[in-house]
């Protein structure tokens, strides 16, 4: 499903990304750990289509469409989906119209009919149960003044709605309380299915706990320097990154 | 040295011969006092930005005649007046009699009645800062006297339309005075509209004197056309526990300008200013606000919004005066400005003066672009730009378009945001 070939990327002419081989397959489920600033986020933003992010070499398709060609509305059409590390804010964007406006385009991009309000209001009401956000929080701004677990929660909901054909979720764990790592880790196994990718960046194993891995990659100073199945998750968490000669705090940030 | 320009003559030559006598001797005595005035320049501090695009030629001074089509692009669910050209047109209007409500025009009123308007007509608006309503006087050919008895409501919004026919070269003086008495309510809608391409110029004077306890709320929509110069001016002021309710809404022109002056006099008076002003092409808009707390425990509260675009220019100019006696004045003053293009520019500036001690007095000015990560946010959900750059500049306006109490009023204000949302924002 998704094919990355010796990516490279800089911000500021910095390189962050060094080289990056992956291939996630249909149905899989993949976790990136790695220290803080080993370029697990730049990934993530990479493959989203952020702007910040300069692609110097390198490929990378998405059922054999060259994905970097396309604008990230583009990528999300064809079914790229990224859960925030820090969602935005926006005020006077109420979260319904964002969420409807979202699905249509995608439903419109499928040559599917719109949603009108009253059916989406529905659905959303739906989904909002299914990761425990109380349907106020539709008539909301758009992440606006969500704790940072009910931000979390609004991203699955994204995810649900939006029923990706690859979902990158970046540090979804991060800031959550048990109970909300509960509520997001049962939204995202709701997502796996044989037709759909899903990729973890994680700085902790914590969050594998729940949503157990395929296979796990090791990401430091750029480049995935080990990779492995579920137990070299439990193999980090025992030994940290030390013994794949990496320092835990690497990268200047 | 070259001196000044002044007023061409042609802006006074005699006419208005249907008005009542009282009002004529007005407006005569009006274009006499104006026989030579200097026209706004660059070092006219008050219309530093604007002088410019102010062209009063010989041509312009022409009135412009009240015949036409009618044509308001508000569907209107209350009462409604027509005026064309400054000039009431009764056959499409349509409001009823009400007891305790009297809405006459200037041209209707017996000389009584006109003496004791042509008595209180300019004394809302400071002459100084307001030269060109001072023109409004010397050429009205007509107006609206509304008066509301002790207690009247007028139960539904009175919208009154202003058309201009730019079909030759000329002027229209639009006039309201509105005379509220106590613990009386209404909620008037004015819409400023245009049709054909000639260059002309609209001036306008709106009054409102609101006795203790009135309330009153007022809607300005100002969606004229490319070629019509609008100079407009509201003044207004209030006695005790009054409450005045302001919501302008504006779409730029070669020449756009509203002076809104508001007088608290009595005790326990509060005034809410909301202003939404959109430019784009090469649009000109300036808005010149001035709030007088004169009396202690009076409350304003004044929200400005203007997005410029393509080489548009739109001013704020938010000026509150808190006099010696006005203790316990509570005045909050925000305007926010957004640049949605790199030749754009907007200007504000607060201008506070406060001479009592024990007072609250906040305001705040910022100007900035569309936030990229909001962008980013956006269309990585798959919103097509357009769409991501609409929903965010419509966040920057929507809670004041929300506030708008005319159902039909936000309607038109939505078709023309969705107008020019397409003209500015591209799909990549």
């Amino acid at each position: 499903m998704l094919s990355i070939k010796n990516l490279h990327a800089s911000v500021g002419g910095e390189e962050i990304l060094k080289g990056i081989n992956l291939e996630i397959k249909a149905g899989e489920v993949h976790a990136i750990m790695g220290p803080n600033g080993s370029g697990k986020s730049t990934l993530s933003q990479v493959l989203a289509g952020s702007e910040t992010f300069e692609v110097t070499e390198g490929e990378v398709t998405l059922n054999g469409e060259n994905l970097l060609e396309l604008e990230t509305e583009e990528r999300a059409r064809e079914g790229i989906f990224l859960a925030f590390q820090y969602p935005v804010e926006i005020p006077g964007v109420s979260n319904l119209q964002f969420l409807r406006t979202a699905v249509n385009a995608m439903r419109k991009h499928r040559g599917e009919p719109e949603m009108n309000a009253a059916e989406f209001m529905k659905l959303a009401k739906e989904v909002s149960k299914q990761v425990d956000l109380d349907p106020a929080f539709l008539k909301r701004g758009v992440n606006e003044g969500f704790s940072g677990g009910e931000k979390k929660r609004n991203e699955i909901l994204q995810a649900l709605l939006l029923q990706p054909k690859l979902a990158i979720l970046d540090e979804t764990d991060s800031g959550l309380d048990i109970d909300a790592l509960h509520v997001v880790s049962d939204g995202v196994n709701a997502l796996r299915a044989d037709d759909r990718a899903i990729l973890m960046v994680t700085h902790y194993q914590r969050l594998l706990n729940h949503i157990v891995p395929d296979y796990v990659h090791v990401l430091a100073g750029g480049r995935i320097v080990k990779s492995g199945g579920r137990e070299l998750a439990h193999e980090l968490e025992e030994r940290g990154y030390g013994w794949l000669g990496v320092k835990e705090e690497e990268a200047a940030e | 040295m070259k001196s000044a320009p002044t007023l061409p003559s042609a802006f006074l030559e005699p006419a208005g011969e249907y008005l009542p006598g009282p009002l004529l001797a007005l407006r005569k005595q009006r274009g006499t006092a104006l026989v030579d005035m200097p026209l706004p320049t660059r070092k006219t501090e008050n219309w530093k930005y604007s002088s410019r695009h102010l062209k009063l030629s010989d041509e312009l001074a022409a009135s412009l005649p009240s015949c036409g089509k009618e044509g308001s692009s508000l569907s209107m669910p209350g009462y409604r007046v027509v005026f064309r050209n400054g000039v009431m047109i009764p056959e499409a209007s349509d409001f009823p009699d009400i007891d305790g409500i009297r809405i006459q025009r200037f041209c209707d009123l017996n000389d009584e009645d006109a003496a004791a308007l042509a008595e209180r007509l300019d004394n809302t608006l400071d002459s100084g800062a307001v030269q060109m309503a001072r023109l409004n006087s010397a050429r009205f050919e007509d107006g609206l006297f509304i008066q509301l008895d002790k207690e009247a409501v007028l139960d539904q919004p009175l919208f009154i339309i202003h058309e201009v026919t730019a079909s030759s070269v000329g002027s229209a003086y639009p006039r309201i005075y509105v005379d509220a008495a106590r613990h009386s309510q209404m909620t008037l809608v004015e819409e400023y509209i245009s049709s054909g391409n000639e260059p002309v110029m609209v001036n306008t004077v709106t009054e409102f004197v609101l006795a203790e306890g009135a309330q009153m709320t007022a809607v300005r929509l100002t969606v004229e056309g490319e070629s019509v110069q609008h100079i407009g001016a509201t003044g207004v002021r209030q006695a005790a526990s009054s409450r005045f309710e302001s919501h302008c809404v504006g779409f730029g022109g070669p020449l756009r300008r509203h002076d809104l002056q508001v007088r608290l006099e009595g005790e326990g008076a509060e005034c809410k200013l909301n202003g939404v002003v959109v430019t784009q092409g090469k649009q000109h808009y300036d808005n010149h606000t001035s709030i007088e707390h004169v009396a202690a425990h009076c409350d304003s509260e004044e929200t400005y919004r203007n997005i410029a675009a393509d080489e548009s220019h739109a001013i704020f100019n938010g000026r509150i005066h808190i006099h010696q006696d006005a203790q316990k004045s509570n005045a909050n003053m925000s305007n926010k400005n957004l640049l949605l293009s790199t030749g754009a520019e907007i200007d504000t500036k607060p201008e506070l003066e406060i001479y009592a001690d024990d007072v609250k007095c906040a305001h705040g000015a910022t100007i900035g672009q569309l936030d990229k990560t909001s962008l980013f946010y956006l269309v990585s959900r798959g919103i097509g730009r357009r769409e991501a750059n609409t929903l965010l500049t419509m966040a920057f306006i929507n809670e004041l378009v929300e506030q708008i109490p005319v159902e039909a009023v936000r309607d038109t204000v939505q078709l023309r945001l969705n107008d020019f949302f397409n003209q500015t924002f591209q799909e990549v």
